[in-house]
């Protein structure tokens, strides 16, 4: 990452989309739109400061809405450019109109800038190579799997996020209902000093403490005060968000990190109501997750539930045997049916096991879904606007003896955008599509290359 | 005729393309819609079958 962004011949265009492209092999024009970051990239010097001091919280993109974060941000901590931008939308400033200015005012940089625009940046290239990626399946259209309802129904990315250091747990696998019973506690205790300060202002006034107040005032003996109504009533409010904070304070006290997992296969692939597909990747990750999770706590166990599970791949194999044997991994057969859930907010997997050859359930502490590569949503626009026809999956389309040129001379595709595939086919791919495109931009003399007359 | 090459994503597959293709002496224009570049790669923890760090 840190070398795309320093190499002197990549001209590096973040947060920018293609808006038209026109021409040919050899000759495309291409319209690059770069859209306005509100901050300086040549200034910005990436400190942070301003994402301290920012009022405008909102949910953190990069850790699935796992996490908050600010409406001027860095899109992760080791992001490249390192530099911040602002989310206009969320920005008091320039998307609520309110006055603010918090950023520009605490930014020693200067780099801050309200006025920026949006530029129109036009590029003429030789070649296109398309890695424009893939979208995570969105398990909530799976309703038996209850991924919508059920809290610590988790898709395999925020697991993903959840196990990592620089994660929303800083890497310890708290439960999302826990997540979001802190965070409910956490209002409830804002609100409720809030409360006690009004009310100690009003102690503070008369000189009594409010249990002694109540008890004359309930009685009819407090006397005439405009304050006294207004007193008991703050009183009353005081106690009902204490009542209701006791029971969460005690359930979260009591709470653990997830220790059982479960591992759901094929959600969204090989499914035929979805994609039919394999999505390739996803039984490894699980493995790995699995494998992470017992890394970080040597009690957690897992349960791997699968159709079969399939390690092709160098080291692929003995990497899921690993699993089983040192990583407290079971591998079971059978497709779970429905996802339940019980008072204490643990999800119960249903399912037929292929070799009991009975419908079981288990109660587990989280469970993960294997969600399945899904063409980006962007990929439909993007094969318009060049020209390119897409498979039947959806994916862009290439033939098997040219597994990287596209539908359009010139233009080459790799990575998921191709079809579902893991990191170092990505990589492999990437190579070769840089060997094809510099074929069209910088072919070899044919004297050079051994084919000369 | 234009010898340069413009790739579009800025995710592992995108970032080795470009890393390629610079090396080569080829001017390359990497375009990102998200802030940053990094993908989905930049969001695992891990990755398998070595359990290498991700970033």
């Amino acid at each position: 990452m840190l070398d795309a962004g320093r190499h002197p011949k990549i001209n590096l265009l973040a947060y920018s989309e293609v808006e038209q492209v026109s021409g040919e092999v050899g000759a495309f024009q291409a319209k690059v739109r770069k859209k306005a970051r509100y901050v300086n990239e040549d200034l910005c010097t990436g400190c942070g400061a301003c994402v301290e001091k920012c009022p405008s919280t909102v949910e953190d993109e990069f850790n699935v809405g796992l996490g908050q974060r600010k409406a001027i941000y860095k899109y992760f901590p080791q992001g490249i450019p390192s530099t911040h931008c602002i989310d206009a939308e969320h920005c008091r400033q320039l998307g609520q109109g309110k006055k603010c200015g918090v950023c520009a005012k605490v930014c020693q940089a200067g780099a801050v800038d309200y006025e920026q625009q949006d530029q129109l940046v036009d590029l003429e290239v030789g070649a296109i190579v398309l890695a424009t990626g893939y979208d995570v399946f969105d398990p909530s259209v799976i309703p038996e799997y209850g991924f919508d309802r059920i809290d610590n129904v988790v898709t395999a990315l925020e697991f993903e996020r959840l196990l990592s250091a620089s994660g929303p747990t800083g890497g310890h696998l708290d439960r999302p209902s826990e997540l979001a019973l802190r965070a409910e506690i956490a209002e409830l205790d804002k609100d409720l000093n809030k409360l006690n300060r009004q009310i100690e202002k009003l102690e503070e006034k008369h000189g009594k403490k409010t249990s002694d107040f109540i008890g004359e005032f309930q009685a009819g003996k407090a006397g005439e005060d405009g304050d006294f109504e207004r007193w008991a009533a703050l009183a009353e409010k005081a106690a009902a968000v204490a009542e209701k904070l006791a029971p969460m304070k005690k359930r979260e006290a009591a709470a653990h990190t997830a220790k059982k997992l479960a591992f759901i296969q094929c959600v969204g692939s090989r499914d035929f109501r979805f994609n039919r597909f394999c999505s390739s990747y996803c039984c490894m990750h699980s493995v790995k997750e699995a494998m992470i999770a017992h890394e970080h706590d040597n009690e957690t166990t897992s349960s791997i539930f699968c159709m079969d599970l399939r390690a092709v791949g160098r080291g692929f194999e003995e990497y899921k045997l690993r699993g089983g044997r040192s990583a407290n991994i079971q591998y079971v057969r059978g497709r779970v049916a429905e996802i339940t859930e019980d008072s204490h907010h643990n999800p119960i997997v249903w399912y037929e096991s292929t070799t009991t050859r009975k419908v079981e359930h288990e109660t587990f502490d989280m469970v993960v879904l294997a969600t399945a590569c899904v063409p980006s949503s962007s990929t439909p626009k993007l094969a318009e606007l060049i020209g390119l026809e897409l498979d039947e999956n959806g994916f862009f389309k290439t033939y098997p003896l040219v597994p990287l040129d596209t539908t359009r001379p010139g233009v080459f595709v790799c990575g998921c955008a191709q079809g579902p595939m893991d990191i170092p086919e990505s990589v492999a791919q990437a190579s070769s599509a840089a060997a094809r495109a510099a074929e069209v931009v910088a072919p070899v003399p044919k004297a050079a290359a051994g084919g000369g007359e | 005729m234009s010898n340069d090459v413009m790739v579009l994503g800025g995710g592992i597959a995108g970032i080795q393309a470009s890393l390629d293709l610079a090396e080569m002496g080829i001017q390359v224009h990497l375009v990102e819609k998200l802030p940053c570049i990094g993908g989905k790669m930049a969001q695992l923890d891990k990755t398998f079958p070595t359990n290498d760090c991700a970033i």
